[in-house]
């Protein structure tokens, strides 16, 4: 037993998700990045804008370095409304003018372009933005650089990357959501032919050895035309089967008949009683080898059209009438009473005529084997949707539990018989569409009962 | 001649004043013994409040906290201002703990000791409802509402003379510096935060009128107290006629008291100042203090400090009796102080400095000819 695979559906599935969850873990990463950025950006600009009027706001009055830092420089930082604001101003000789003496100056790569230089840093333990401007002084007596440091906690930042992200994630999520819907329905989808080529395998009739052609996506079609290779392979084996069979059945009959001959020349002399019955056995047995040859041909030839001759419009009517013509003349040995009873006019259904005639000739050759007594009766009717041919005879029957076995190739164990009577009418009738019936009527009669349907000609 | 006279009375003002700023800050500068409110059922906890706010104005809002939670012990300390931030301030840098509460009408000393990591974030239902320009990060918390007048001994000042804007003041004392001179008070903001709080505010409405009403302040000899109690008590004397820049609520406890004295909005602008409240990082008793101050929050306790203490409320509603109080919020006159960092400005030592420098040189320093 082969180990048992995971869907193509679970893999596909898996594998979808995977790659979502990996886009998404992605994504969310990159967009937590971008926000972050975006929000630094946002915020570092009313540093920087603080830092400046705060370096406005240093003059030299009479010589010394004063610094006047205005309200709104404060106000600009306020608007980020919970962050913690923190400065410094440091004078030309880098002693602290006002401000947070211990706040760290940040180093800065181009400290004399004066440009604003924003870059994260820590004070007291709380993580900060720092912003550094400087303000050069040419006056005769304060020369040189002026610092100014402004720093800010980062709460307001947070805030605002996290809530970018969480949009971003949530459309993420939608995104995700709709990709794998997508996926389930389109691998659905896709997978459906497979189904659908499954389906008409199994549906096939056991005997239907013609290609199968359900359209099929072109991945299928490797698979399908490797099926199609394989019962065309099957079909000419059967074929040869079949053949051989025949040939072997038709071979056989030859040397039979010779043998009749020779048997109905010896027993015209004269022979001991004890001979005599000996002969009697030998002429039986080569009956019943004559016999099991004919129904082997009936049976190879059977199964041979059953899917290979295109079924045509059939009068049952005439069908059995051919057949109790070919089937009588065996009978003739015993006395035996055949009754017809034939609607007058034709009742018609599609199939195989000669197929429907060994059928009907088999179920005769049967009862007048191996049943009737003095009586055969043979019936056609039409029921609705359905044409029933049925022969009674007076003889013993088959007992019920029987029944199932009976058409089985050689199923009858009976001394008499080949085995192969009823399994040719059952595959004939099978391969119509019908079946084989078995009544057991009042009175101590039997009936084997044909039954055809021919629905496809009243819908027509 | 004129010269060694003038210089002999600066001289002696100088000395005058020099004394009596010994004596305040003599008996000022210490916080002054703890008031203790004993719980009114077996004590489970005690409460330390910190407050430079009148006790006064500040009991009945005790007292109904204590009914709600009637097993704690209150504790109030009361300072100045300048000492309360000090010691906040000091406690702060050396991991100390001082207190559990700290109440202070100077707002920009807590919000400038919430900048430096000293407060305590509190959250309850009741500081949701704290209007967004009387909160800073759920740290300090402003839970009055308390506009900044003029007040005036109605016995004996004029009624044509009585001010409606701070022009008309500055008017006032320069048109008449000989009937008014000494006869003005304010807070002295070297000593008094809210005093220089006010003052800075009042620089930032409008320049030439602050400049102007600092001149004719300096001109008249205007008497610079620590506290608006003392003004009170000079203007309740009939010693000084107009107080400047005094708190209406402490003067309307001294109008329903019975003192004879009027209370004006000014016209121009009325600076609303609303008191901080704010847990230090360090509270020993941390929960009853977040208790206590949603409880200065809360729709009772608002209500009690409009009826008893405080007597104004946040949506403007004014006492009877007060002139120039048509809704000053409605009629946008109202400037409320907001708890921001934006107060981080005042508290800027070189400005501060300087402020301090400039006003001192106008109205202390600068003695009339």
């Amino acid at each position: 037993m082969a180990r048992r695979e995971p869907s193509l559906f679970a893999r596909l599935i898996v594998l979808i998700s995977l790659v979502l969850t990996l886009g998404a873990a992605a994504l969310t990463t990159a967009a937590w990045y971008y926000a972050r950025e975006a929000a630094n950006e946002a915020y570092d600009r009313l540093l920087v804008g603080a830092a400046y009027q705060m370096a406005e706001a240093v003059n030299v009055q009479g010589g010394v370095l004063t610094v006047e830092l205005p309200v709104s420089a404060f106000e600009l930082l306020a608007l980020s409304e919970r962050d913690r604001i923190f400065y410094k101003i440091v004078d030309t000789r880098g002693r602290t003018l006002t401000g947070y003496g211990d706040l760290a100056t940040p180093e800065s790569e181009a400290p004399a372009l004066g440009g604003p230089d924003v870059q994260d840093g820590k004070f007291k333990g709380t993580a900060v933005r720092m912003a550094r401007t400087a303000r050069h002084f040419s006056d005769p007596s304060v020369r040189g650089r002026v610092d100014v440091v402004v720093a800010q906690t980062t709460e307001a930042r947070t805030t605002l990357a996290r809530e970018l992200t969480l949009r971003a994630v949530a459309l993420i999520m939608v995104m995700s959501a709709l990709a794998l819907g997508g996926a389930v329905f389109a691998i659905r989808y896709a997978l459906r032919p497979i189904g659908r080529v499954g389906t008409a395998l199994l549906d096939r009739d056991p005997h239907d050895v013609t290609p199968v052609s359900v359209s099929t996506p072109r991945e299928l079609r490797p698979f399908v035309s490797a099926t199609n290779e394989f019962i065309t392979r099957l079909r000419s084996r059967m074929d040869l089967m079949q053949q051989f069979i025949a040939d072997a059945a038709h071979q056989i009959r030859t040397p039979l008949t010779a043998l009749k001959a020779q048997l109905e020349l010896l027993s015209r002399q004269a022979m001991d009683p004890q001979g005599r019955q000996h002969l009697c056995r030998v002429q039986e047995r080569v009956d019943q080898l004559s016999r099991l040859a004919n129904q082997l041909l009936s049976h190879a030839m059977v199964n041979h059209r059953a899917g290979a001759v295109p079924f045509e419009s059939v009068d049952v009517v005439e069908v059995v009438r051919r057949a109790i013509r070919e089937a009588v003349p065996d009978t003739l040995d015993r006395d035996i009473v055949t009754a017809l009873e034939l609607p007058p006019l034709p009742v018609e259904v599609e199939g195989d005529a000669i197929s429907l005639k060994e059928a009907v000739k088999n179920v005769i050759d049967n009862a007048v084997r191996h049943g009737a007594a003095t009586q055969l009766t043979l019936r056609v009717r039409e029921q609705p949707r359905m044409v029933e041919i049925e022969v009674e005879d007076d003889g013993p029957g088959i007992p019920p539990e029987l029944w199932s076995q009976v058409t089985e190739r050689f199923g009858s164990s009976s001394s008499a018989g080949s085995g192969l009577g009823l399994s040719i009418a059952a595959d004939v009738l099978s391969a119509h569409g019908g079946g084989l019936g078995f009544q057991n009527r009042a009175g101590g009669s039997f009936a084997v009962i044909m039954r055809l349907p021919n629905e496809m000609r009243q819908n027509r | 001649m004129k010269n060694r006279g003038t210089l002999l009375h600066h001289g002696i003002a100088g000395l005058c004043l020099l004394w009596s700023l010994i004596m305040v800050m003599a008996s000022k500068v210490h916080a002054e013994e703890p008031k203790t409110f004993p719980a009114l059922l077996p004590e489970q906890e005690a409460l330390s409040v910190h407050a430079a706010t009148d006790l006064l104005a500040m009991e009945p809002l005790i007292r109904g906290f204590q009914n709600l939670y009637p097993n704690t012990r209150v504790e109030f300390v009361e300072y100045v201002t300048n000492d309360l931030y000090a010691a906040a301030a000091e406690a702060c840098q050396g991991g100390q703990a001082l207190g559990d509460v700290f109440l202070s009408s100077s707002v920009d000393q807590l919000v400038k000791l919430a900048n430096d990591g000293c407060a305590r974030d509190i959250r309850s239902p009741e500081t949701v409802t704290a209007p967004p320009w009387a909160n800073w990060r759920n740290e300090v918390f402003g839970f009055t509402f308390e506009p900044v007048v003029f007040v005036y001994n109605r016995g004996k000042l004029p009624a044509e003379d009585v001010p409606s804007t701070h022009l008309e003041l500055a008017d006032l004392l320069r048109l008449r510096p000989e009937a008014y001179r000494g006869r003005v008070g304010t807070y002295d903001i070297r000593q008094s935060g809210i005093g220089y709080l006010l003052a800075f505010n009042d620089s930032q409405q409008t320049t030439t009128t602050y400049g102007r009403l600092l001149e004719s302040l300096g001109r008249s000899q205007a008497v610079v107290r620590c506290c608006t109690s003392e003004i009170l008590d000079e203007l309740e004397a009939g010693r000084i006629l107009i107080g400047y820049n005094m708190l209406a609520s402490y003067a309307y406890a001294r109008v329903r008291a019975g003192a004879d004295l009027g209370i004006v909005m000014p016209a121009d602008y009325t600076l609303v100042l609303s008191r901080g409240a704010m847990v230090p990082s360090r509270a020993r008793n941390a929960d009853a203090a977040a208790r206590f101050v949603s409880y200065l929050l809360s729709a009772r306790g608002q209500e009690v400090a409009q009826r008893e203490g405080f007597f104004f409320g946040f949506g403007g509603e004014t006492p009877p009796g007060i002139e120039g109080a048509s809704s000053i919020i409605q009629t946008g006159v109202a400037r409320p102080i907001t708890i921001s960092p934006a107060l981080l400005a005042v508290q800027d030592d070189e400005r501060r400095r300087r402020f301090i420098a400039d006003w001192s040189r106008s109205l202390v320093e600068m003695s009339p000819e």
